[in-house]
């Protein structure tokens, strides 16, 4: 078997605490896990993507070839389509209803496509996808920074690979003490966000 | 007792230097290998530092290693390029405790200001062996060997561990740290450890740059014997008369792009330098040509045809030089393409994927929303338009500055560069006023040595020091000027106005979030004769938000879409991500989800439409 993740959206997103929670996930299913990760110049703002790829046979590279994803998480609309010809057409996306609109974009000098060119693109390219207001509901829970266990909700709910109770757990240990019992609830709503679809 | 962890490259490298019985580690931030200074911290008996820059952290571990305890300096590649003048001499001294050198590389500049290959400078200029690690498991079994043959050759060993290397996550295996280190001790060793032009009685006179010389490359011998037994050298059996070559990272994309082509061909995995001849001559028998596959430099592939010419070994060899791209990051298409073109007869089957039908913008780098730099560059850029001035930049977080929509700084190179820079460009008669922006982490890295000269010559260059009191663009490390050391201990800031006065340059201190202020320092800057400083000081919002302080008290920013012509001046000369144009209504908007309340754009607007 084998599960190649991709996740993407903007630095401050939370893109690298989704990651670890998978990749433990993983883990501790006693799989192998590679992953990679674009930090450093990229927290200010920039384009964000982590590579998760997990096995159980060998894994070589850390980074997923063209094609090759059998998950996408889109934390931010055009962040996702950058990075969405690493999915399989086969595979599934989730994405976040969430446009983060660039510098370029701001001065007017630079168009960001409307949601539903971006809905399109999407749909045409991989059939299989889901698109959550996972940001509003974390808003609507006190802290948009909790967009990201949200989506870890949903994606459970989603993807059979994950077992609810086991990543609930790792919401929660790894999380800092005072916000565990927030990201904890994120994680549970966004699951049944999927469901109220 | 052995545990399996899954932890970034870097800390993977780092575990290994702590189980290897390292005592000193000391670097300077820099992506990709930042974190390997950081995950070093908190094991009682080693000293773990942030140096102000790499040579200083480089000779303090040399130091150390004198005295025969094991020690680590680590940098990325402009850190090697930095400290090239000291590798140049303690390649011919030698070492004593084990002293391995963590040189990481950047193919492509996914975070850098340039591309480049240290490998070159550390084995073809310095002489000196190099590890090239293909994952994070190999760069820790790496680092360990590095420091028992570093101690075994008296030589300094280098690892060049690339982004995808150091960035990558694993599953790694912990093994217990060594129990008892030993103990410093010093022996004086003038012949050895004194680097001058004095001459050697027993070489006949000879001077002793010369002998040192001699050691160092009577010490090759014994490098290549140890590369050809190496582990880390392989080769993997194949088909036909074309053969690949991985270097490091190379060797794991080749792998990756195995699962696409109908057959195996024959494979040379390599990371050592120098290079195992033997195991080389070795996999060519049989084969017409060979490709290499290696970040960024095509120099394993110049060391091929010049082993192959001096073994007389006919067998084509390509690479880097241009049959492969010979610039950015390998990727797996780039290696199938490659081999499409090397070896037509081999099939090679990737899925397609369709093309996406749509317009995807590029999204640039900026300073946080709510950053004083914004406050500070503002300024400086209704300044330099008044007063048609230029601005030479330099590396951190205000480089943005630099990029759309701003466009202020008019340089930008290595550490420390903008204030020289600047100053050359007063002593070229431009006649128009010249500013040097310089950060602080900066600014003590080596850029203070600019603004001396800029002192004791007398060069009318305006600087401006942007104080965040710490290494923001790493990711918050400590400098001089912080005031606490990275183990967490207090320590005395530097007094950059002390400072300032005790090179007899005149100096003010701003508030960036008063760009009034900011602007009215400038001015009076310009029309002082000499150098002068602008200390513009406010620690990093990011990390004080983090740590619960204010920096300002934030308020609600309104729009007066009455007053608001859609001027851009908000846009153009302040660029916050928070404010954008609607075009139609020609009109500005600002993102109360994005917006923090810094209220820095209710000054920069000239026609009172923000309150």
């Amino acid at each position: 078997m084998k599960m190649d993740v991709v996740i993407t959206g903007v630095g401050g997103q939370g893109n690298i605490f989704a990651s670890l929670v998978i990749s433990q996930y993983a883990m501790n299913k006693k799989l192998n896990v590679l992953g990679a990760e674009t930090i450093g110049a990229a927290q200010r703002g920039g384009s964000v993507v982590s590579h998760i790829r997990i096995s159980d046979g060998t894994i070589f590279s850390p980074l997923i070839s063209r094609g090759q994803a059998d998950l996408l998480l889109g934390m931010e609309y055009v962040e996702m389509l950058r990075h969405m010809r690493l999915l399989n057409p086969e595979g599934t996306y989730l994405l976040n209803a969430m446009r983060i609109p660039t510098v370029l974009n701001n001065m007017g000098l630079d168009e960001y496509p409307t949601t539903e060119e971006i809905l399109q693109a999407a749909k045409k390219y991989c059939p299989n996808g889901h698109v959550i207001e996972a940001s509003a509901l974390a808003r609507k829970l006190g802290n948009i920074q909790m967009t990201n266990v949200v989506m870890l909700g949903a994606l459970v709910k989603i993807m059979p690979f994950f077992d609810y109770d086991e990543v609930k757990w790792l919401v929660q240990a790894n999380s800092p003490t005072r916000f565990q019992e927030a990201n904890v609830k994120g994680y549970e709503e966004g699951y049944e966000l999927i469901r109220n679809n | 007792m052995k545990e399996k962890r899954y932890v970034m490259g870097d800390a993977a490298i780092a575990r290994g230097a702590l189980e290897a019985g390292v005592r000193v580690v000391a670097g300077y931030p820099g992506t990709p290998a930042t974190e390997i200074v950081d995950e070093c911290l908190g094991v009682p008996g080693v000293h773990v530092e942030w140096a102000n820059n790499e040579k200083v952290a480089f000779e303090l571990c040399t130091g150390a290693s004198l005295c025969h305890v094991r020690a680590m300096p680590v940098m990325k590649h402009n850190g090697t390029n930095f400290v090239t003048d000291f590798l140049m001499h303690v390649n011919f001294t030698g070492i004593r405790g084990g002293l391995v050198l963590i040189s990481a590389d950047d193919p492509g500049g996914l975070s850098s200001q340039n591309e480049e290959d240290t490998r070159i400078l550390v084995h073809q200029y310095a002489h000196l062996p190099v590890f090239d690690p293909c994952s994070p498991q190999e760069a820790k079994a790496m680092v360990k060997e590095a420091f028992d043959l570093s101690e075994k050759t008296e030589l300094v060993f280098c690892l060049r561990p690339v982004t995808r290397v150091c960035h990558a996550r694993g599953i790694i295996e912990f093994e217990d740290l060594p129990k008892d280190l030993p103990a410093a001790h010093y022996e004086p060793d003038r012949e050895r450890f004194i680097m001058s032009a004095v001459e050697m009685p027993k070489f006949g006179g000879v001077k002793r740059p010369q002998i040192r010389h001699r050691w160092l490359n009577e010490k090759q011998a014994l490098l290549q014997e140890i590369m050809e037994e190496s582990l880390y050298n392989w080769i993997e059996e194949g088909k036909g008369k074309i053969g690949l070559v991985g270097c490091g990272m190379g060797y794991t994309l080749i792998k990756e792009a195995e699962q696409y082509l109908g057959q195996k061909l024959p494979l040379l995995k390599l990371g050592t330098l120098p290079l195992p001849r033997k195991k080389m001559k070795e996999f060519v028998q049989g084969l017409e040509k060979v490709v290499i596959f290696e970040e960024t430099e095509p120099f394993v592939e110049g060391l091929f045809k010049r082993i192959f010419h001096e073994e007389k070994v006919e067998v084509e060899v390509l690479g880097r030089s241009g049959f492969v791209p010979s610039d950015g990051e390998l990727n797996v298409q780039m290696i199938l393409e490659t081999i499409a073109k090397a070896a037509p007869g081999v099939k090679v089957t990737q899925p397609a994927v369709p093309a996406l039908d749509v317009h995807i913008p590029i999204r640039t780098r900026t300073q946080c929303v709510g950053c004083n730099y914004r406050g500070i560059l503002n300024a400086l850029k209704q300044t330099v338009r008044k007063y048609k001035g230029i601005v030479a930049g330099d590396i951190g977080c205000h480089d943005a500055g630099s990029f759309r929509p701003m466009e202020l700084q008019s340089t930008i190179y290595c550490m420390g560069s903008s204030v020289p820079m600047g100053s050359g460009m007063v002593l070229a008669g431009v006649n128009r006023p010249v500013f040097a922006f310089i950060g602080d982490s900066t600014l003590y890295h080596n850029g203070i040595l600019g603004l001396m000269n800029a002192a004791n010559n007398k060069i009318n260059v305006n600087v401006i020091l942007g104080e965040n009191t710490v290494t923001a663009m790493t990711g918050f490390q400590p400098h001089p000027g912080t005031g606490v050391t990275l183990a967490g201990e207090k320590t005395t800031p530097v007094n950059v106005p002390k400072l300032a006065e005790s090179m007899g340059i005149s100096y003010r201190v701003v508030n960036p979030y008063d760009i009034k202020q900011c602007r009215e320092a400038l001015e009076a800057a310009i029309k002082e004769e000499g150098p002068s400083l602008i200390v513009s000081s406010m620690p990093c919002y990011l990390l004080s938000t983090r740590q619960g302080k204010k920096v300002f008290e934030p308020r609600e920013v309104r729009l007066d879409p009455e007053r608001c012509n859609g001027c851009m001046i908000c846009i153009n000369d302040f660029g916050c991500p928070a404010i954008s144009i609607n075009k139609q209504q020609k009109k500005i908007g600002i993102d109360p989800m994005i917006c923090v309340g810094c209220a820095l754009c209710v000054d920069v607007c000239k026609r009172g439409a923000i309150s």
